[in-house]
This record gives C-alpha cells, structure tokens and sequence, in this order.
C-alpha cells in the first residue's frame, strides 16, 4: 500500500494502523482539510477531494456535538454496501487532527476503534515537541529599552 | 430480547468459577451489546478482537466445508477466550481463568445462545 506523508513523523505509526486495522484507505488531515498524509489512494486529486469532503463532514458532525451535547462529537461512523468509514479526530500537543478511515468486511469498526486508540498513543509519542518561544515582551524589557535607549542617545 | 435478559444470560456465565468476563458482541461490527466485567478488563478490545477471531474461524469454516461453526476456544497463557455464536450476528464471549473448566463454561455458553436466538 502506498504510504505519503508531509510529515515524516505520522508515517510509521499510520502505517502500522492501516495494517493492524486491515483499513482500505486512511487519510491524516488538519481541520482546514489540508492533507499531512495518506495511505492507499493511488491519485492526488482523489486526496484533495476525501480531505474537503471530510473535513466538511468533521465540521459539520463538530456543530452539531455542539448544539446537541455542549461539545463536538468524537467519532462518525457510516457504512456502505461494501465499504466503511470511520472518521474521528486526533489531538497531538496542542494541535487537532482527523482521520478518516475507509475499511470494508475484512475489518469491524470494533478493531477500527481499537486501533485508532492506538494510532493516537503512538502519534502523541511521535510528535515533535512544541517549540517553547520567549515571550515578546521580557520581563526585563524596560530595563533593557531604557538601556538601549540611554547607549543610543549617550545618556548612559 | 430486552438488555435486561441480556444481563440475565450473562449472569448465569459469569456465575462459572474462573470467569473473568462475559459479553455479548455483534459479529460483524466487534461493538459490545451488553457486557458483564470484572476490575480490569478491557471489554471494546476483547469484544472487537473476539468478533474479528470467530469471523474469520466462520468463513474458514465455510470455506473449509465443514459448516457452521458452534464454539471457538482460544487458549493462551494467562487466559482463555471461549466464542459461541448461532444464526443471527450475535455471539457470546467469554474471557476465563487458564484454570477454569471450559466443559462447564461450554455447556452454559450454547445454553445462552439458544436464548439468544
């Protein structure tokens, strides 16, 4: 199965997930519908279109949490004829991601589910530590303007 | 069949010495209908993991021509995982002691699946 990721992170542990799950197609996404990886579509334009559609359908199921239960949904479950999918988000550090999960009858949404709970544990421990910045303003910012201010103007 | 008689059949497996859980599981989607666990026991991971073991013994049953399949038994080190399922999607899943008697737990598991159906 072809395995793509903009983030070389997500590759491993989604790679174990798309096999332990027996999942047909899975996709990593940024709520805005911009992709962070894929695994088994064979065409671009298919990607981009799963990503908007899915990222509509989070939005939506997202909303609808919240009118209903006072926070977004965590998971969205439909199936087909043949074909499964599952969708649910993923929270790593301070970012939200979703996944979108397509399985057919060599999978149940029970392993989906089981092994998403996984996928999540192994993305958290994947994750690149969020770079901790200095705030803008430092604690000794007067000090050091009136400082700089007095060796600008030769008041020091 | 109400949760309630659910509860009832699980009851009379879980009574078994040695039984450290008892569920009810649809087959094809490996979610739990009603369970009865002990402290401890992680029920969605046995349920779905249960469902997808007895599935595939099903189909290969099939394929094998050697029909339906009436009870599975998976037996590990720490435990033993006995699957009965009749006709419809449901089947009854039991996690046991390796000490446990699997002749007694096997009698009360086709036992429920008859009121299962």
């Amino acid at each position: 199965m072809i395995i793509a990721s903009v983030e070389a992170w997500v590759e491993a542990p989604l790679a174990r997930y798309v096999e332990e799950a027996r999942a047909r197609l899975a996709l990593l996404l940024h709520p805005s519908g911009q992709v962070v990886a894929q695994a088994g579509f064979t065409r671009a334009v298919d990607v981009m279109t799963a990503c908007a559609l899915a990222a509509a359908v989070n939005a939506t199921a997202s909303e609808l949490g919240r009118q209903l239960d006072g926070r977004a949904f965590h998971g969205l479950f439909h199936s087909g004829a043949e074909k499964q999918f599952y969708l649910a988000s993923v929270a790593i550090c301070d970012s939200t991601y979703i996944c979108l999960t397509v399985f057919d009858g060599e999978s149940s949404l029970g392993l989906v589910r089981m092994y998403f709970s996984d996928l999540c544990r192994e993305l958290t421990a994947a994750a690149p530590q969020p770079v901790t910045r200095a705030p803008a303003l430092g604690l000794d910012f007067e000090r050091d303007l009136n400082k700089n201010l007095a060796a600008l103007f030769g008041r020091a | 069949m109400s949760s309630s008689s659910f509860g009832t059949v699980l009851e009379s497996i879980t009574r078994q010495r040695g039984v450290r859980a008892s569920l009810i599981v649809s087959e094809s989607d490996g979610l739990i209908i009603d369970a009865n666990l002990r402290f401890g026991q992680d029920g969605d991971r046995i349920a779905a993991l249960a469902a997808s073991l007895y599935r595939k013994a099903r189909l290969s049953a099939g394929a094998a021509w050697l029909g339906a399949v009436a009870f599975l038994q998976l037996d590990a080190e720490r435990g033993r995982i006995c699957v009965a399922g009749g006709r419809g999607d449901l089947i009854i899943v039991v996690v046991a002691e390796p000490a446990a008697n699997v002749g007694l737990i096997r009698v009360e598991l086709l036992k429920a699946v008859d009121q299962l159906e």
